[in-house]
């Protein structure tokens, strides 16, 4: 919702904003290059790579690389009329990925020439936003370092020594990075000495944390990212496959649970965001081998087939009893439409929702466990 | 989905000062905003979880009584608390049925009304990375122009942007005139008509209200208003529920016999912004509450519509839907 205008320039860590621009008559993206690492350069409309004095911080670069035999920036990745960038070839030319300014205000890019050295995985791991001439060719080797290591080895501990980064995985691998050139349309302020932009690098943080889930009345301490949902939280961590994964968007209702007493969609919640709140799922409906009257009603109305949607909908037309719908098999039908059915049972689970809603109105109770 | 950090907000000030902060995002229902974050189109790097703010300050979630004889909804209110409740079904069956032909009812047991006015575009283009999409990724371009375009907008649209702004509720809320309170980073308060929260496309589609960042929607004030006891919401989609509009009128009216003394339109599933007609409006008020005064009314509307290759219909199909709400609210 947020304009992206006035953003804090993209800092080691953080995620390289993808984008689209059009090269040679394709349209290609930033995520299209996941898998290989991607250097990124905005610069002035003067600045070209191919003079001497910008080829010289590559080839600082490159040669940082203790022991790199024939190492260069192999190509221009992705599809097209690219040419091989090398830094021994003057004459190279790069796409020019916008006339605007759109993509550098996406990395909070102003005035100046910025560099950015993106992992195989679409995280920046090296950004330099300043002079050009400042970039440290050690700054930039641990960098790259850093960046190639997921696939060559595993990292030592870094004792932040910028000259043990260059590793051993380099030397049997060709250096091989997309080079973009990005968003022209900079003014290239006077060279100045800022030694406060010294480079910067971010370690993989890990946001693994301890989340206890209150299910089927029992505590749960799981340890878990804090992008897991709740429905892989059940599944894939609590060992509860009850719950079912249809389409994982919130457009199916196979993974509707009960927080807090309602039927909520458990694909579409944290799994931390449910700490302290009370969570039942199909498995916690029964009462040892005495089925649920809704779980009941289900087999005796014919109310699934194939059955991946049945805990969905059992769990949604339980709460549903509790919602203050109308009577009629219509009410029972717009209530429900939350809970796909593939198999089309849906005669069946109508039936079955209204069998135990006049149940429940004989009894005068309600339908919980 | 890129992991991030999560941050469980406990108070108000420090949750919309950690807010504003760039690459953030407020979490409440999550109904929306985690389904984008799967699809890779929020990409945030800081979550806050809103939830928790109720607690400590139940008003944030609560439904309660203005002196004027409105009534105030708290941001974390969520979708069903509100489409039940029995004053706003009384006083405010518009905004009452807005939310029921909305969603499922787990996703109203989940969303905030605070978030739900702020749901993003369905255009199948904006959701799909692999597309170009200036409300995605300014300058890329626009895939549903000349793309299959049969849900977008035909009103308020740009070169730049068609894509339909896809919510019930703030059609409601347009069409009564609605308050937005919003708490802001700096400690302030502001309250703006929520026909002035949206905005269309234009040249930057990828600024979609007028908040700025860390703002947050403490809660929506429904005015007194004699013409929304007779207000309805009606809502044309591709099945009988749990799916987007195609074509949707909020109207409310107030009668004098067969004379229209008041009359509010608001018009869903075919514009970038939740869209109030006052051309409609102009023409229904003084007027008998006839055929032709909607039909009039219902092509006044519509006529700045500029419809793609395959939405045409929606002009159609959204006149009709406004006259059958005015024919049905009236009589």
């Amino acid at each position: 919702m947020r304009s992206l205008n006035d953003r804090e320039p993209i800092q080691p860590g953080d995620d390289a904003p993808d984008f689209a621009f059009a090269y040679g008559g394709a349209t290609h993206r930033l995520f299209d290059f996941r898998g290989s690492p991607v250097v990124l350069a905005f610069h002035g409309a003067e600045w070209d790579p191919a003079r001497a004095e910008h080829i010289e911080t590559y080839n600082k670069l490159i040669a940082s690389l203790g022991g790199v035999a024939g190492a260069r920036l192999l190509q221009i990745g992705g599809a097209g009329p690219w040419r091989d960038l090398s830094f021994t070839d003057a004459a190279l030319s790069l796409p020019v990925l916008a006339a605007d300014s759109a993509v550098a205000r996406q990395y909070g890019v102003g005035s100046e020439p910025a560099v950015f050295v993106i992992d195989a995985g679409g995280v920046v791991r090296w950004s330099q936003v300043g002079p050009m001439s400042l970039v440290s060719p050690t700054d930039v080797a641990r960098a790259i370092s850093v960046v190639a290591a997921p696939f060559v080895h595993e990292p030592t501990a870094s004792t932040g020594e910028p000259n043990e980064a260059p590793s051993a995985g380099w030397t049997r691998r060709d250096f091989v990075a997309t080079a973009l050139a990005a968003a022209f349309a900079l003014a290239l302020r006077p060279v100045e000495a800022h030694a406060e932009r010294a480079a910067r690098l971010a370690a993989p943080a890990s946001t693994v944390r301890p989340v206890t889930l209150t299910v089927n009345g029992r505590q749960l301490s799981l340890s878990l990212e804090p992008r897991v949902t709740l429905l892989d939280a059940l599944r894939e961590y609590a060992g509860l496959t009850g719950s079912k994964k249809g389409c994982d968007h919130g457009q199916c209702g196979a993974c509707t649970v009960h927080i807090d007493g309602r039927r909520e969609l458990s694909c579409l919640t944290f799994a931390v965001m449910q700490e302290g709140r009370r969570i039942t799922t199909i498995e916690g409906l029964a009462s040892g081998e005495q089925l649920h009257p809704m779980q009941q009603a289900f087999i005796t109305n014919d109310g699934f087939q194939c059955g991946y949607c049945t805990s969905g909908q059992v769990m949604s037309a339980v709460a549903v009893l509790d919602e203050p719908w109308g009577p009629t098999d219509d009410d029972v039908r717009e209530a429900m439409s939350g809970n796909i059915c593939r198999c089309g049972a849906y005669p069946g689970i109508v039936a079955a929702v209204q069998e135990v809603r006049r149940a429940q109105a004989t009894n005068g109770g309600g339908n919980r466990q | 989905m890129i992991d991030f950090e999560y941050i469980r907000a406990t108070d108000l000030a420090s949750a919309v000062g950690a807010g504003a902060a760039a690459s953030t995002r407020f979490v409440a229902g999550g109904t929306n905003l985690i389904d984008l974050m799967k699809l890779d189109v929020e990409r945030p790097s800081h979550v806050i979880d809103i939830n928790d703010l109720a607690r400590r300050d139940p008003s944030l979630a609560a439904i309660s009584e203005l002196p004027d004889g409105g009534i105030r909804v708290g941001g974390l209110a969520r979708m069903r608390d509100v489409a039940w409740d029995a004053r706003v079904r009384e006083r405010y069956p518009v905004v009452s049925q807005s939310l029921l032909l909305a969603a499922s009812g787990q996703l109203r047991n989940m969303a905030t009304i605070g978030g739900n006015v702020l749901q993003r575009t369905r255009c199948p283009y904006f959701r799909d990375t692999a597309m170009p999409c200036n409300k995605r990724e300014p300058g890329s371009g626009c895939s549903a122009i000349h793309g299959i375009n049969r849900t977008e907008a035909v009103l308020g649209t740009s070169e730049r942007c068609i894509a339909t702004y896809p919510g019930d509720l703030a059609v409601a809320l347009v069409a009564l005139g609605a308050t937005v309170h919003v708490h802001s980073p700096n400690g302030q308060e502001r309250a703006l008509p929520i026909a002035n929260l949206h905005v269309v496309p234009g040249a930057h589609p990828e600024v979609e209200t007028v908040l700025r960042p860390g703002e947050l929607i403490t809660a929506i004030d429904l005015p007194a208003l004699a013409a929304a006891r007779r207000s309805l919401y009606l809502k044309v989609r591709d099945r009988a529920s749990y799916a987007f509009a195609l074509a949707s009128a909020a109207v409310a009216v107030e009668l004098d016999g067969r004379n229209i003394r008041d009359a509010r339109v608001g018009l869903g599933g075919i514009a970038t912004k939740p869209w109030r007609s006052r051309e409609a409006e102009r023409l229904l008020v003084g007027k008998q509450a006839t055929e032709q005064t909607f039909r009039a009314a219902a092509d006044a509307a519509l006529a700045a519509a500029r419809p793609q290759r395959d939405n045409a219909f929606k002009v159609t199909l959204a006149k009709r839907t406004l006259i059958r709400a005015l024919t049905e609210v009236t009589a």
